[in-house]
């Protein structure tokens, strides 16, 4: 196939391009024309909705001019035909109940109404992560390379992870709150929790999978053992650490909000459990999505980090 | 100067070693003595378990001898040094260095407190004499096999020790490059005025590299062949000569004798 520009598109993509962008504009015509449909009493502006929907055209666009793939088109496709669904459904009528089933509308004007509270809800839980994380990223790491190579500091820490790892760290929440000094600190151990102990026993078996004829070769160079530790199995076990972060990311957002359902009272799982109480499900569903998206960026980060670090593979 | 003016840079005294499994035992070799002039190519040529790889390992520190002893300049080997260059037949470049970044890695350990200037310097003039200059940015995985061997002689020369111990090194590179690579070891170890010693069950390899062809047969050596072809020497030169035909013939017969007792035991065990 011939190299095509970064502004070019083959012409078996515009069929698909087409439904896409016909889909997006009847979703904008749809919240524009169907206020006076409305059989519900909420009403909320389209404002919110539309930014929503403009967003993810754009990045559809950038998306499928960079990957030129027909995936990318699917996807939008998929996407503003259930937001068309959406709006329909609720504004003839067949959604009865707007507490629980908000419309689209009135959804994204969550983030219209509070934009500070959600705001600071993220950046908390971001900054707690971002703590919890590190500190655990970097110890496991540190500690599980120690293990993976000395024999007598393995033999005694594996035990013990093997043991710890099996309590869900959530359960230590509970103890946390009430033994640390401050929400902060707690919610930190925990995903510290969550976090140390998969990234040593990880660590520890890389380290025992590393392939004997690199250490061999370093021994012949006569590389001792802080360089053996550091400038030969940590570079090599580098790309696979990375690997996993994303995936233990994911399970200390999931310990986060969590923990911030259960007794914090900062982070975006606080302002889900908070407005649940208040039977707020449009703030509820907020904070979900909230959820998926920041998780959806540091995702990229991660991998985004990858590819600018790992060049050798 | 003639070799016996030379002085011994490899002593191999009595050396036994037992391979020690949880139930058995297996000597891989068996009271062996050699020893290896300094600027000497010693080629260790023999059929896969007889011992050569074993008696490389214990020369280059990786396996320790059960018993005898080796010493190189006198002094004896307690475990891998820098004195002694090893080049595996997996190249083992480390993956996350570029070609340069491998070599320079090997001068970084030659204990020599270059500055960093002379250390990229010569890690050029390294990838250069392996005919590599073009290729100092690329990643292991981005070369083929016999530039990845290459990368790895430029390495072991990086450490400048004064040994240069092979293990098969040429044995998983298709045969056009292969010979490439014996005249460019070949070439190098002159120049370089290195002692190497050099595993292969390659005749026409032992022959077109060695000095000496220390043939063995499992556990023992069998006997000492001594090159007597001048250097450098170029394979299309060597066939067809007299020499050559003869030194290749003695080599065969060693070689395939005990090859066959191998097989008459296989057969009648």
């Amino acid at each position: 196939m011939k190299e095509k520009g970064l502004f070019k598109l083959d012409r078996s993509m515009y069929p698909e391009l087409a439904v896409a962008t016909l889909l997006f504009i009847t979703d904008i015509a749809l919240t524009l024309a169907m206020p006076y449909f409305s059989t519900h009493k909420a009403y909320y502006t389209s404002e919110a909705y539309i930014t929503i929907l403009v967003v993810t055209y754009v990045l559809y666009i950038a998306n499928l001019f960079a990957t030129k793939k027909k995936s990318a088109s699917d996807i939008a496709v998929i996407l503003f035909a259930f937001f068309a669904l959406w709006e329909v459904s609720y504004k003839i009528g067949w959604i009865h109940n707007d507490l629980l089933v908000p419309s689209p509308e009135g959804l994204f004007h969550v983030f219209l109404e509070k934009p500070d509270e959600i705001v600071a809800d993220i950046v908390g839980s971001v900054k707690l992560l971002f703590w919890g994380f590190v500190l655990a990223i970097l110890l496991g790491t540190l500690l599980g390379l120690l293990a993976g190579w000395v024999d007598r500091v393995r033999e005694v820490l594996l035990p013990i992870s093997n043991v710890v790892t099996l309590i869900p760290p959530l359960m230590f929440s509970a103890y946390f709150v009430m033994v640390l000094p401050s929400f902060r600190s707690a919610a930190i151990a925990v995903i510290f929790m969550a976090v140390f102990w998969p990234t040593f026993q990880g660590m520890v078996t890389r380290v025992g999978q590393i392939d004997r004829r690199i250490i061999d070769t370093a021994k012949t160079m006569g590389v001792g053992t802080v360089g053996m530790l550091f400038k030969v199995i940590f570079p090599y076990c580098l790309p696979e650490i990375i690997g996993s972060i994303s995936r233990t990311l994911r399970g200390a957002f999931m310990c986060l909000s969590g923990a911030e359902m259960l007794g914090m009272n900062l982070g975006i799982g606080y302002f889900t459990e908070k407005y649940k109480s208040f039977a707020d499900y449009r703030c509820v569903l907020a904070g979900i999505v909230s959820v998926g998206v920041i998780t959806t960026i540091i995702d990229l980060a991660v991998k985004k980090l990858n590819n600018t670090v790992i060049k050798w593979k | 100067m003639s070799d016996t003016e030379k002085k011994t840079k490899i002593n191999i005294n009595n050396v036994s070693f037992e391979y020690v499994d949880k139930k058995s035992k297996y000597e891989a070799l068996k009271d062996i003595s050699l020893e290896i002039k300094e600027g000497e190519f010693v080629c260790l040529l023999g059929s896969s378990g007889c011992g050569k790889s074993t008696l490389l390992s214990l020369l280059n520190g990786m396996n320790k001898a059960t018993k005898g002893e080796i010493r190189v300049d006198g002094k004896l080997v307690s475990g891998p040094g820098i004195d002694r260059a090893v080049v595996f037949q997996h190249y083992s470049l480390f993956p996350w260095l570029t070609a340069k970044g491998n070599v320079l890695f090997g001068i970084k350990q030659n204990g020599k407190n270059y500055s960093k200037k002379q250390r990229l310097e010569l890690a050029d003039s390294y990838l250069e004499s392996v005919g590599l200059s073009y290729a100092k940015d690329k990643y292991p995985a981005q070369l083929s096999g016999g530039m990845q061997q290459r990368v790895a002689v430029a390495r072991a020369l990086a450490l400048e020790s004064d040994i240069l111990l092979f293990d098969e090194p040429f044995g998983a590179i298709d045969p056009k490059l292969r010979l490439e690579l014996q005249e460019l070891v070949s070439r190098l170890s002159v120049e370089k005025k290195k002692t190497v010693v050099f595993v292969t069950h390659d005749i026409d390899e032992a022959i077109l590299l060695a000095d000496r062809i220390v043939v063995m047969e499992p556990g023992k050596i069998r006997t000492i062949v001594d090159v007597d072809i001048p250097h450098p020497r170029k394979r299309d030169d060597l066939v067809g000569k007299k020499k050559y035909e003869e030194l290749h013939k003695k080599l065969i017969t060693s070689f395939y004798n005990h090859v066959e007792e191998n097989i008459y035991e296989e057969v009648f065990l």
